[in-house]
Parts: C-alpha cells; sequence; structure tokens
C-alpha cells in the first residue's frame, strides 16, 4: 500500500506546483518556527531528502495551504504522505514516541485519549454513565477490534507486540 | 423524528464530558434522537493518518459501518473527528480500489462497509433547527463571543463543501441565543494543536495558540465559542500553560444549554481549566434582567 515518493507528488499533483509560495504565507506553524510548504514540495521534486526533514513535523494539517494553492496542488497529503514514508525509514525526530502512546491506548481502550480516574468520577457527577458505552463496554468487540489492529500496519509501525 | 448515530469521539468523552452532557441534554430538547454505538477513536486525522495512512482508513471504515444497517448518519462534536470520518468516506466512496482494500481488513472481522451513509457535523444538524432553538431559549445570554470553527470541519472544502475563507454559520448560530460574535484579527486560523504538534512540537502549538488567544483578548471577548472537542481542550489547557489569558471556552452545545436554562454545573462548566465563574454570573444576571 505504501507509495513512493515520486508517487505521492503525482498523486498530489506536485508537478503543478509554481513555487509561488502563497502556501508558506498562509501558514500558522511557518509564522513560528522553520516549516516552508513552498521548499519541502521543491526539495521532493528535485529528488532531495524531504523525508527527513524534521520541518515536517512542524504541520498541524490545518489545510490552509492545500486550500489556497492556485494550481490544486494537494500540499497537505502530501505532507502527511511524506511522514507515512518517514515512520517506514525511521526518521522519527521530536514525535517519535507521541504516536506508539496513542497507537498502544487505541489497541487497548478503544480510545487514543483513555479516561482517568478523575474524569471518571465527573462523569457521574454530572450524570453520565461512569464509562462512556464504546467498543470496550464489551470484552468481545473489543477483542474483535484488536484482531482488526493485529494485521495493520499501524500495529508495526506502532511498535505493538501482539504477533 | 430525526435521530442520529452519536459519534462523540474520546476528547468529549474522556476529558470534557461536559461535552457529552451537553449535547444530549440539548439534542434530548431539542427531540432529536441520538443512538449509541461501538465506537473505536475516529482516529485523529493528523497523528495516525501520518504514521500509516492505509490503517487509518481501515479503523475510520470500521466507525462508519457502525449504524450502516439501520442507515444512521454519524454525527460528530468535534470537527477532528469530522475531518477523519468524512474523509474516510470521501476519500473510499471516490476510490473503489481502497474500498476493496479496506474491505479485505474489515473481512477478517467478519464485516463489510458498503458507504451508503455519510457522517455529518452536529452543527449541521442544528442550523435546520433555528426556530426550535429559538423557542427553547429561556435567556438571551448578551455575550461577545469568539467563534472557532476547527480546521477539519472547513477544510479541505472540496471534500466538506464549505466556504473556508468567509464561512458565517456559526456566527449566526451564537445570535440565535443572544450572543454577539466580535471579529478578531487571523480568526479563521488554526489553534495550533493538530498535526500530532500539540504533543510532538508543544513550543510551537503554544505559540500558535498564543497569538490566537491575544488576538482574541485584544477583541475583549467574554468567551470562545467552539464546535470542535479537541480545539476545546487546545484553548483550555494552553491557557492554563501561558498564563497570559484567562478566557472561558465554551462549546457550541454548552453555550446552548446555558440559553436553554440548564445549570451549569449539569453542563460540567465548574471542570473547565479557565474559571467560567464570571461568565455564569453574566448569565444569571441577564436571567434576570430578561
Amino acid at each position: 500500500m505504501g507509495k513512493s515518493v515520486k508517487e505521492i507528488i503525482m498523486d498530489g499533483n506536485g508537478y503543478a506546483c509554481i513555487q509561488c509560495g502563497r502556501c508558506t504565507g498562509s501558514c500558522p506553524a511557518g509564522r513560528e518556527c522553520s516549516l516552508r510548504t513552498r521548499k519541502l514540495i521543491h526539495m521532493a521534486r528535485m529528488g532531495m531528502d524531504v523525508i527527513k526533514a524534521e520541518e515536517l513535523w512542524d504541520c498541524t494539517t490545518c489545510f490552509t495551504c492545500q486550500e489556497r494553492c492556485p494550481k490544486e496542488v494537494k500540499t497537505t497529503d502530501m505532507i502527511i504522505e511524506f511522514r507515512n514514508i518517514a515512520v517506514e525509514e525511521g526518521y522519527l525526530p521530536t514525535m517519535a514516541d507521541v504516536p506508539k502512546i496513542i497507537i498502544k491506548s487505541l489497541y487497548d481502550t478503544g480510545a487514543g485519549q483513555p479516561l482517568s480516574p478523575e474524569v471518571s468520577k465527573i462523569r457521574s457527577i454530572i450524570g453520565l454513565k461512569k464509562e462512556a458505552f464504546d467498543v470496550s463496554t464489551n470484552e468481545e468487540t473489543l477483542k474483535k477490534f484488536q484482531k482488526l489492529l493485529d494485521g495493520l500496519e499501524i500495529s508495526k509501525k506502532g511498535g505493538l507486540n501482539n504477533g | 423524528m430525526d435521530e442520529y448515530a452519536f459519534f462523540p469521539g474520546c476528547i468529549a468523552k474522556n476529558v470534557y464530558p461536559g461535552i457529552e452532557k451537553s449535547t444530549r441534554m440539548v439534542f434530548e430538547k431539542l427531540g432529536i434522537g441520538l443512538k449509541d454505538y461501538e465506537y473505536s477513536c475516529c482516529p485523529p486525522p493528523g497523528v495516525l493518518a501520518s504514521y500509516d495512512k492505509p490503517s487509518w482508513l481501515v479503523i475510520g471504515a470500521r466507525n462508519l459501518l457502525q449504524s450502516e444497517a439501520e442507515g444512521l448518519n454519524p454525527m460528530t462534536v468535534c470537527s477532528g473527528c469530522y475531518g477523519t470520518l468524512h474523509n474516510v468516506w470521501h476519500t473510499l466512496k471516490n476510490d473503489p480500489e481502497l474500498m476493496d482494500y479496506v474491505n479485505e481488513h474489515l473481512g477478517r472481522i467478519d464485516a463489510k462497509y458498503k458507504g451508503d451513509i455519510h457522517p455529518i457535523h452536529f452543527i449541521d444538524v442544528l442550523k435546520d433547527y433555528k426556530a426550535k432553538i429559538n423557542a427553547l431559549k429561556e435567556i438571551d445570554l448578551g455575550l461577545n463571543v469568539a467563534v472557532h470553527y476547527g480546521c477539519h470541519y472547513l477544510k479541505p472544502s472540496d471534500a466538506t463543501g464549505e466556504n473556508s475563507e468567509r464561512p458565517t454559520l456559526l456566527e449566526e448560530m451564537v445570535g440565535l441565543v443572544g450572543c454577539n460574535s466580535v471579529p478578531f484579527k487571523d480568526s479563521l486560523t488554526c489553534c495550533g494543536a493538530g498535526g500530532g504538534v500539540m504533543s510532538g512540537e508543544p513550543d510551537v502549538s503554544l505559540k500558535i495558540i498564543n497569538t490566537k488567544l491575544n488576538n482574541m483578548q485584544d477583541a475583549k471577548v467574554d468567551a470562545i465559542v467552539n464546535i470542535c472537542s479537541f480545539c476545546h481542550m487546545q484553548f483550555d489547557q494552553s491557557q492554563m500553560k501561558l498564563g497570559t489569558t484567562k478566557i472561558p471556552v465554551l462549546h457550541l452545545n454548552q453555550l446552548y444549554g446555558l440559553a436553554f436554562g440548564i445549570r451549569p454545573k449539569h453542563l460540567a462548566l465548574h471542570t473547565h481549566l479557565v474559571s467560567t465563574r464570571d461568565l455564569v454570573k453574566k448569565v444569571k444576571a441577564a436571567k434576570k434582567g430578561g
């Protein structure tokens, strides 16, 4: 299923980019850090190592650049897909453990953000069930969900040790 | 009676349960049915899709198919969950090859996704209930508010169909309960939480939200009103970390709860990190005045 950088550029209409820089000018993260979307697209097209660029991980995926691109380049989609390759090749600069924690929680409880005892108490006080009804309520359903995850790439990439 | 499959999402269930509660109460008053299903995390549009997009599609499709047999559209109260579910639905509808890939995996647990029903954001449900909201309103709140949509409700607009540069719906919806949406600088910029940036690059995330909060403060608003649980969390938690502004944060359903005369404690307003006490006082004064 994994795409190459070239396929990502093709699918994302990246060769249509005229390097106008509207993406970089629109980027809320780029105002605060070194993320330059125009540069990333350029690097990818020139065959430079875009996968190793740490600033790929500064993108909040707000889609403003993609929305405003005059050539309909799928900039945000491309950044997300470049990240997929970065994960596969082991280039995870700063947020390395964050998705792993979320993936583990997703596997164990079905929720990316698990319920704490404090919030469970608040739930009862305001008249909700202590735990919300979801994939983890019925043990059989949770097991089935875990079986689904076992066969997905995300389990391997997330370092889940479940055979 | 209108009925939807209620997709609360992790934040409204497990971090800010006042959002789940207010949604249930407001929808009950409006006579809109909400049915629960065995949902998992959406999963997050930034973090999980960045790790492995195909897996993200499969897990998202498993959520979407839950209510397919009953024909109920899943309704979200978070623009992040909406972004995932809507994007998954839109992608699979237009790509038979990916649909086959997803169903190959779902087949391992004897499930099949057809794509017959589509996810809906709760504000798009409420926009057809304007007259009823008006009729149920007990208090004209009279608050000046900064509205925030959450990026993934609006964008990418070729999928969402929204006007991403000049939306007006949320402004109109707060107006129904006597609130004034105050214009502020760069009002549509991201809250800075998405894409894994809040956890992975916290300094960048806080700088983005700090600029946004200061712009809201300059506009002298009484509260931030949002339609996204994830942004809600970022607005509330980041103000504690930054310590420069103290603007109360309300989900639209909490705002409607207040206007419908529901007690603030039942909406869990007292559990927010940024105090809502002065805001609640204002609402009580408005009730007496009205």
